[in-house]
Formats: C-alpha cells, structure tokens, sequence
C-alpha cells in the first residue's frame, strides 16, 4: 500500500490538433474530439478517486501552442471557484465535478478561438511535454518535508510525428529519464517512432489502441495503474524499438553510417564535405606499393 | 627557460578584506548571501563558456589515481584513498552519462612504478567494480609521474586522429620519483597532441604547472572535498578540440535490438560476445542487440564489436551529446516590475514572485 504521505501526480497531454480531429469526424462521427474528451476526463476522474493524495493535470497541445485545461489560472483553488460551478447536483465528489467542467469549459474556448493561421500543421507536442515537466518541478519545489512525489506523463497522441522537433523531444525525454519521470504514450492512429522511444528510455507504455471507439477501456486497462501496481499485472508486451538511425540525406534508416566526428551528423554514403558543419573530411588514401624491380633474366 | 606568465602569488598581493563580501540579513543568518554567491559564480561559469568553438566529441580519458604514502592522509575523511575513490565512481557515471561514445581508462601508481588498473573501456560497470576493490590497496611508496605518464601514452598514441586524447592526473604527493628527464616526455606529449590536466591534493607543484601548460591542460589544487567534486565535474564537459584534430567520418553501426521469448520457434540462443573474457558462468541470451556486419550479438551498446570491429552506437547515445553541440543561451534577467499584465508563468501556472524573472 502506497504511505499516506505519496502524491501520485498524473499529466494527461491530449493532442487536440484541430485539422486530424476535423478529418477523423469527416471519417468516422462515432469517435469524436469530444468522445475522447469524455475519455480522458473519465481517467482523470478514475486517478483521482484512486487515492486522496493523487493529483492532476491536463494540457492540450495545439499547432499554435499548448495550453493548460486543468488546474487552469481562473481557478483559484479548491475552496474558491464559487458554488454554482461545481454544484452537480447528483451527489458526485465535488473535486471531480469541478474538474469536468473546467476542462470542458477550457476545451470550447480553445478550440472556438484559436485559428490555425501558418503553414505548420503538426502539433507541438515536444512543447507540451516540456510545460508538463515545468509543472511537475514547480510541484516537487513546494513540497512539505517528509512528502515524497511520484510522477508520470500519459500521451494521447492522434495525429503524425513531425520529424523537426527530433532535438526537442530528445531533451524533454532525457531530462524526464533524469527526474524519474515516465513517459506513457497512447496512440490512436499512426505509429509514432519519437514516443516509442521516450516509452522505451524512461520505462513508461507505450500502446497502439486497435479500436478507437474503446479508448476509455484502454486507459483505465492499462495506464490508470502506477509503475509499482504494473509489476503485478499482465500488461501489454513492449513494442519493438527502432533504434536505427536516420541519415541526414535522405532520412532513411540505415543500418551502418558514416558519422562526422564534429558534429556528429549522420551521412549513408562517404562524401568529402559534411553537409552541417561544412568541414572536408581526410580521406584515407590507399597506399602505394612501390612495384620491387625485378632482375632481367639475360638471354643466353 | 620558457617564459612564465607574470602573475603574483598569493602572499605577494596587498591585504584581502575578504570579509566585507558578506552580509547579515535581519536574523543574523549568512546563508542568504552565501547562496548569492554561489549562484553568482555558477552563473559566471556558463556565461563564460565559448560559443562556436569545436568540441572533442569523442574522447580517450586517462585517469591517473596517485596511490602513494601521502594519500593515507586523514584531511579527507575517512582518508584521501577512499574519498578520491567514492568521487571518482561519481565521475564516471557523470562521464559515461554526457559522454556516451567516449572511454575511460585508470591508472594507478605507487611504489614509483605504475600500473593500469583498467584498460581503455566505454563501459562503466567494469570501471565501478575495479575502483570498489581498489579502497584495499596499501598505500606505500612514491609515485612516479613519469612511468605513468609513459603507460598511458602507449595505449593513447594508437588511437585515430579524431578523438581527443586526455589524462587526468590526481596527484596527493609533493615528490615524483622519474627514471628519466621528465622534459623530454612533456615534449613527446606536446607532439601527441596529448592533453594532461591535473588536480592537486596538497599544494601547487612545479613541474605539473609546467606539464599543464605546455600540453593545454588545467591545474587546480583543492580546497575541500566539495571543491574536489567540483573540479572533478569541470573534466566531465568535453573540451575544445586542438586545432590539430583531424575530423573524418567514422564508421559507425546501429544495431537493431531482437526481442525474442522462448516460444518463438526460430529464436535460437547465442553468446553475447561481450561477456566472452568475464568469469561469470555462459552468458547464453536470447535476444540482443546483432552486429550489422558480422550479426556477432551483444548485450548492451555503445560497444566494439569484437569480430569486425565496428562501432555500435544507438541513435539516443549520439543524441546525447548534442546539447554540448548547442548549448543553451544564457538567461537574461529583468525585473519583475517591467512585466506587463498578470504575474504568471506560461508554464507552470505559477504567480511569479521573484524580485528578478530570467528569460
């Protein structure tokens, strides 16, 4: 049994990129943005019943930026907030009730109006993860003494990978590795090779959901237990990491390459010149064998 | 002989008042201003660091652990042996952390021989387990700056152009004890392009200040055990590379990693080729990471294949060391009246508080 004095914090960044949702509503209108809404915050609602200490947050990350739905800044806190938002009527625990309606609140207003204007859309999710990590180090900062935290990240990931925040993933996955932070990652549609290897390096999930209609009963199958409740449990096995590189020519993956000693980018064929930091290569001539001059034989 | 730089040593410079520094705050409590302080110089240290400068990404380490009769001293607690053991098991799990294609190297002396404790490595555990069964070894006799010197050169003098070749010297001892002119090796070092560094434990000696600047190392001598750890950690960031490095591509493997569970029927177990000289019973796995060019299979990267010798690395490892490539720009503060609008912070959601907000 977890101590009295354990926070169990959950960040759940759903990816509400509004061009994927627009096409997936075209495509199949029983799986919505709000379908998956009510999904997250059904998980949200089940962490929080989990223990009393356990706490939460949710970040949406957009094409023009992420923002916090719960705890947002117009909440002030769990005493205020006044009683006509969260009296539900029905009985239902307060926190919960409150926290629903923020974050469907939060929702509409980001999604009426904000206007996707730019040519960028692939949604920020490196951003959100790193205001995730932001967030947690603020919580592990005001602690009590004697109050231990645990914290893990869930992903709900919809639409594809964008392959220029590569850097970026790659600190927030090293700097969550760093603070014991794991990273689980939920995806709907296609797979996405970045969040399997953030699963991989910090230990967290990662899953393909086969039918998206049953997102909730994924969510609470297999990411509502924390990391010391999942050794007991029969979960999915891990996916198969692809740990191979992509050349900086042509973004293949490539199996052996040729890297620059400078800036350590990554080349499938030998070229003279590095392509980043402009530096010529030394190339290892062959050496010349003097040919050993023979004696003539003279003719008798 | 050759030109020293001028500078005054330390008893021939006027009075310090070095205690008009700090301040009491209202409870009479000096920890406000020491914190400013050492916030201050850490921030002087990343401010300072270069800009566009190359970096010597891939590095051969060379650590020399000075095991003479000065270092059963007892002004290191419990005595200089185990404090500089337990330090350097940290630096080498920092070194392999930010330095995932480099190795390390130990070398000890005493008895004014010296002798490797472990051969060139990029793997850490091998490293941790000898310094752990170092803390026994007696401490005796004088060392030799010279055998050491020479010992790690025979391994370092092999290596291909590219890499940055460094030793480290943890030097306790007042007195070194050289079968020959000690001279005549800084110049064979200088031509190696070798890079030595030392870290003194009693007091500054000549001939490591000459060692050091001639090769383009550091010299330091400790004040106190967190100081020791601190000099300890500036050896960890890769250093400019000397503009005689020549850089070319290396050859590089990425092995992809097989998973395989005993019900597969074409999963056959094989010996991990890395654990072929360790005693410790058949290392039969299987799955693990295979060898691209001979499929030799290994448990854990970054590894040299021993049948092709191919490099492998996985792409996270050389990932790694690209925030050393771009390094973040240094926070600018402002104060926190100059803010328009609410006091929050974009990312935490937090009230910003401070006298003084970085961005």
């Amino acid at each position: 049994m977890a101590s009295e004095d354990e926070i169990n914090l959950l960040v759940i960044v759903v990816d509400v990129n509004p061009i994927w949702w627009g096409q997936q509503a075209q495509r199949d209108p029983q799986f919505t943005l709000s379908k998956c809404m009510d999904a997250v915050m059904v998980m949200g609602n089940a962490h929080m019943a989990m223990a009393r200490t356990n706490k939460l947050a949710v970040i949406a990350s957009h094409c023009q930026g992420s923002h916090f739905l719960y705890p947002s800044k117009s909440w002030s806190g769990e005493d205020g907030g006044g009683n006509d938002v969260s009296s539900s009527g029905d009985g239902k625990y307060e926190l919960l009730s409150a926290a629903n309606n923020l974050i469907v609140e939060e929702i509409r207003n980001i999604m009426s109006k904000i206007e996707v204007t730019g040519n960028s859309t692939d949604t920020l999710l490196a951003g959100s993860l790193a205001k995730a990590l932001c967030y947690i180090h603020r919580l592990t900062k005001e602690l009590e003494v004697g109050q231990e935290i645990k914290s893990r990240i869930l992903v709900v990931k919809a639409a594809e990978d964008c392959a220029l925040q590569y850097m970026n993933f790659m600190n927030v996955i090293f700097a969550a590795q760093k603070q014991n932070i794991l990273i689980d990652a939920c995806v709907l549609d296609s797979d996405s090779g970045l969040l399997q290897q953030a699963c991989d390096i910090t230990g967290g999930l990662y899953m393909k959901i086969p039918q998206k209609v049953a997102l909730a009963q994924y969510l609470l199958w297999v990411f509502l237990p924390d990391s010391e409740q999942r050794s007991q449990l029969v979960l999915p096995p891990p996916a198969h990491v692809d740990y191979r590189a992509a050349c900086f020519c042509h973004r293949n993956l490539i199996e052996i390459g040729y890297v620059c000693s400078v800036c350590l980018s990554i080349f499938c064929n030998f070229s003279p010149i590095c392509t980043t930091c402009e530096t010529a290569f030394k190339i290892q001539l062959p050496q010349i064998v003097k040919p050993k001059k023979k004696k003539l034989k003279q003719p008798m | 002989m050759d030109e020293e730089p001028e500078r005054a040593k330390r008893w021939e410079g006027g009075y310090e008042r070095t205690w008009e520094v700090l301040k009491e705050d209202e409870s009479g409590s000096l920890k406000a201003t020491v914190e400013e302080i050492l916030y201050q110089s850490k921030r002087k240290r990343v401010i300072e660091s270069h800009g566009q400068v190359r970096l010597g990404m891939m590095r051969h380490v060379y650590v020399v652990i000075d095991c003479s009769r000065s270092m059963e001293d007892q002004d290191l607690k419990p005595n200089r042996l185990t404090s500089t053991l337990k330090l350097m098991e940290v630096f080498v799990d920092e070194y392999f952390d930010q330095n995932p294609i480099s190795q390390v190297g130990i070398i000890t002396t005493k008895n004014k021989r010296a002798e490797k404790l472990t051969d060139l490595a990029g793997n850490p555990k091998k490293h941790i387990t000898a310094l752990k069964k170092a803390v026994d070894t007696v401490c005796v006799g004088e060392p030799s700056l010279y055998n050491s010197l020479n010992l790690a050169i025979q391994t370092l003098k092999h290596m291909p152009g590219h890499t940055s070749r460094e030793i480290l010297i943890i030097l306790s001892s007042l007195t070194t004890c050289d079968p020959a002119n000690i001279y005549e090796l800084i110049k064979t070092l200088k031509s190696l392009k070798v890079r030595v560094s030392v870290i003194g434990l009693s007091a500054e000696v000549r001939v490591c200040t000459v060692l050091t600047r001639e090769t383009g190392g550091s010299y330091h001598v400790i004040l106190d055990e967190s100081h020791f750890k601190e000099l300890l950690m500036l050896h960890i960031k890769p250093p400019p590379a000397s503009s005689s490095s020549e850089c070319s591509l290396i050859r590089m493997g990425f092995p992809q990693h097989t998973i395989a569970s005993v019900t597969d029927q074409d999963a056959k177990p094989s010996f991990s080729m890395s654990h072929l000289d360790s005693s410790s019973g058949p290392g039969l796995s299987l799955g693990g990471y295979l060898c691209p060019q001979c499929h030799a299979t290994y448990t854990e990267l970054p590894v040299e294949c021993k049948v092709c010798g191919l490099t492998l690395v996985s792409a996270p490892h050389l990932a790694r060391s690209f925030h050393h490539l771009f390094p973040l720009q240094a926070f600018v503060e402002s104060p926190v009246e100059n803010l328009q609008g609410d006091r929050f912070c974009q990312a935490c959601q937090a009230e910003l508080k401070d006298k003084s907000v970085s961005g």
